[in-house]
């Protein structure tokens, strides 16, 4: 399978769709198994809907979203960048088991997201680069084939 | 994606298929939450959804929020096993009658 190693798309919801089917088609070709590819679209998807609606629109900016692939011979490895407002989401709050076992009337629903997107991939980045975020998703590949 | 709304013997029928994200799930929940009615059941039939998101969590939690406030219960049918996954480790799960078949997703709210 052809597998391109760059999209760019503007940074709003209806981008998301895209975004999702080119982390499916990167799985695809690093050869991911069903469920890491699954997690691995989640982790991205999350981190990209956090840049639509926090970076961008609440900030009434405009602007893009890069996603890029590289495929090392162990890992898949996908980056973000985007120009939105600058924001590491490693220092979210993350529930906690203990958060997650409380029953749905009386939990908080806030940082489900970070917390899928860290439980997602084996590596999770963040860098701020010449005035844009980048978030780094790392997968390993299994190469024993 | 896409919802198709039915009501049989007063009990709420959701099909839905495709992916709830960010873009999908407003139009979930503002389709998913009136079709509850007074009785606060509905049975959802998820086997054609490839994909759910936080923001599809948190459509679950406003309907299961809805549903405990009318005594009622909600049945998911057909969850693939990567969603059963997101739901199991991040603690929904249990909260919801989870069933292979659309019989007995109506007959877990009987």
């Amino acid at each position: 399978m052809e597998c391109d190693n760059r999209l760019n798309v503007a940074a709003n919801l209806d981008s998301l769709g895209a975004i999702g089917q080119f982390i499916k088609d990167a799985a695809e070709c690093a050869g991911l198994d069903k469920r890491a590819a699954y997690n691995l679209r989640l982790a991205v998807d999350e981190i990209a809907t956090n840049i639509v609606m926090h970076g961008y629109e609440e900030a009434s900016l405009n602007g893009n979203i890069e996603v890029s692939k590289e495929i090392r011979e162990d890992a898949l490895i996908i980056t973000l960048e985007d120009s939105g407002v600058a924001f590491d989401p490693r220092t979210m709050n993350m529930p906690t088991e203990e958060d997650l076992s409380v029953p749905l009337e009386d939990r908080a629903i806030g940082g489900l997201g970070i917390y899928l997107t860290v439980n997602g991939v084996d590596r999770f980045d963040y860098e701020r680069v010449n005035n844009h975020n980048r978030n780094i998703f790392e997968v390993k590949r299994n190469t024993i084939n | 994606m896409q919802i198709d709304i039915s009501v049989e013997n007063e009990l709420a029928v959701a099909v839905i298929s495709g992916e709830i994200d960010g873009k999908t799930a407003p139009q979930a929940q503002s389709e998913l939450l009136p079709a509850m009615g007074s009785c606060g059941k509905i049975v959802i039939e998820m086997s054609g959804v490839t994909y759910l998101s936080s923001a599809g969590l948190r459509t679950l939690l406003l309907l299961y929020r809805q549903a405990v406030a009318k005594n009622g219960k909600i049945a998911l049918v057909g969850l693939s096993e990567e969603i059963k996954d997101v739901m199991s480790m991040t603690g929904f799960l249990k909260f919801f009658a989870v069933e292979n078949t659309l019989e007995d997703g109506k007959r877990s709210l009987n």
